[in-house]
């Protein structure tokens, strides 16, 4: 179970040797501009240029694939019924009571483009760096510092809770439990929900109290080792000017129109 | 009044301590830790053990008529800050108290939180790590390290504060023989004061040379440790056993 939560060591790849926090600013910015894209033709390149990434990242492709398709699995619910609700201009066709719209599917696959890209650009920060590398990167570029320790303790915490939730169901299973749809197996679900809702708890006052005793004062503080190469900046201006360049395409026929 | 004596680590007196829900933790507790002294406190499950801990730790806030804890009296807040300076608690459960994402990042937790120099943060958790045996693996992840190595990873957290009073609770729990026997040649090489809480009488023996017997949130007994841990009539009121290894001596 807790294997899904890790990430592949980080490699000696071009993006992993770079400075986590141009990395990240660079990212960010490629990620906000791929969001707010409204042609498909310029979200494909925004598609094919993040897969470069991934590429120049060497993401084990096996790891890649796993996490996009688990990412695929929820969008794709809300993107499969575009095309037979969403109507407009363009061409449609008619069978029986199925109607499929151009404007629909246009929309579907421009909204899977994008979602593709972000869980890309997502994957290649997790998998170019440690965690807490990213983090205080994040931290540095004036991220709340707040939600920089919410993303620590919860990576942290995360391995623990699902021993304890392994643990839980051991516990039922050899007590005879199968999990079935029916009453009794609803109820236990909420009580197996309830139970690591309140170790949780209860953990969360133990792990605050061992902060306090080693000093906390509620301020995060962290040892950073990073250090600004030329080659940081000129991967951030290449990224950077890309999402740029992505933008003006697919926002300046609108301008000019 | 009685004063407070330098030779003291620790002076408690009519420590009383209650639960918000009204249940009573610990009721009048006395005793006095000279500087240097190993001290071991046994009870029952629920006796107030870690109670008495967190006060100590000024995590808890008990009412008494004196209370020094190194030098820093917990109920003033400006001396409870300063508390981690002079007081580290190892907790039961190192999961509790690893929170941060690598090793060396939470061994760095305390001096960083000090604001103490980069240099002096690296070099304070070097220092710890090799005390503790564990030089190397500063990027390793919490999860990946074995009972001992957690425990060991928590007791270097609080070295690294540099504390003159360090407090154990069930420092021997989930831990393996060879690492609860690892862990006893730590604590030998440990310097300073302290308190170990633990049902494992045995390994109070090898550490401690006076005990405290907490039962009920009261001090039942406080003497040296092989008189109070052989005395079977004592230690059978109060839900413990005689360690084996003074078995003989309480039948002679």
């Amino acid at each position: 179970m807790t294997l899904a939560f890790t990430v592949p060591p980080p490699n000696s790849s071009f993006l992993g040797r770079l400075d986590p926090r141009w990395k990240l600013a660079a990212l960010v910015c490629f990620a906000a501009v791929a969001a707010t894209l409204h042609t498909l033709r310029v979200a494909a390149v925004a598609l094919a240029a993040a897969l470069l990434l991934a590429l120049l990242a060497r993401l084990p492709p096996r790891w890649f694939l796993q996490r996009l398709g688990t990412a695929a699995l929820f969008f794709l619910l809300f993107v499969l019924p575009l095309p037979w609700l969403l109507d407009g201009n363009g061409p449609s066709w008619t069978w029986g009571p199925l109607h499929l719209s151009g404007r629909g599917i246009e929309s579907a696959l421009l909204l899977t483009a994008k979602a593709i890209t972000l869980v890309t650009l997502f994957l290649i920060a997790q998998a170019t760096a440690p965690l807490e590398a990213t983090l205080k990167a994040a931290h540095a570029l004036r991220i709340p510092a707040l939600l920089v320790q919410l993303g620590l303790l919860s990576y942290r915490y995360v391995f623990v809770f699902s021993e304890e939730l392994r643990r839980l169901r051991i516990a039922l299973r050899v007590r005879g439990y199968r999990n079935r749809a029916r009453w009794h197996s609803y109820r236990t679900a909420g009580h197996l929900a309830g139970t690591l809702l309140v170790r949780g708890c209860e953990r969360a006052e133990r792990v605050a109290q061992a902060m306090r005793c080693r000093g906390f004062d509620g301020q995060f503080r962290a040892l950073n080792t990073f250090a600004t190469h030329p080659v940081d900046v000129v991967a951030f201006v290449l990224i950077t000017a890309s999402a740029a360049a992505l933008a003006v395409w697919d926002w300046l026929p609108r301008l000019l129109g | 009044m009685i004063a407070v004596s330098a030779d003291l680590a620790i002076q408690v007196r009519d420590l009383t301590f209650a639960y918000p829900d009204g249940a009573s933790a610990l009721v009048g507790v006395s005793f006095d830790v000279l500087a240097g002294e190993s001290v071991g406190l046994v009870g029952p499950n629920g006796a107030g053990k870690t109670s008495l801990f967190l006060c100590l730790a000024g995590v808890l806030k008990p009412r008494t008529t004196l209370f020094q804890v190194g030098g820093l009296d917990p109920r003033d807040p400006a001396q409870r800050r300063r508390l981690p300076t002079q007081v580290g608690i190892v907790f039961q459960n190192s999961d509790d108290q690893i929170f941060s994402a690598t090793v060396f990042d939470d061994v760095a937790f305390g001096p960083l939180n000090l604001e103490l120099p980069a240099d002096e943060v690296r070099k304070r958790v070097a220092e710890a790590l090799e005390r503790v045996g564990l030089t190397g693996m500063e990027q390793r992840v919490p999860f990946h390290l074995s009972g001992g190595e957690k425990r060991r990873v928590a007791l270097a957290g609080v070295l690294a504060m540099r504390p003159s009073i360090l407090l154990l609770d069930e420092p021997s729990m989930y831990l393996d023989p060879r690492g609860r026997r690892e862990l006893i040649q730590l604590l030998h090489t440990l310097g300073g004061t302290r308190m170990i809480a633990s049902h494992d009488l045995e390994l109070i023996l090898q550490t401690c040379d006076r005990v405290l017997l907490l039962d009920r949130g009261q001090l039942m007994a406080d003497g040296p440790a092989r008189t109070v841990l052989a005395d079977a009539t004592l230690m059978e009121a109060h839900g413990l056993e005689v360690p084996y290894s003074l078995r003989g001596n309480s039948i002679a």
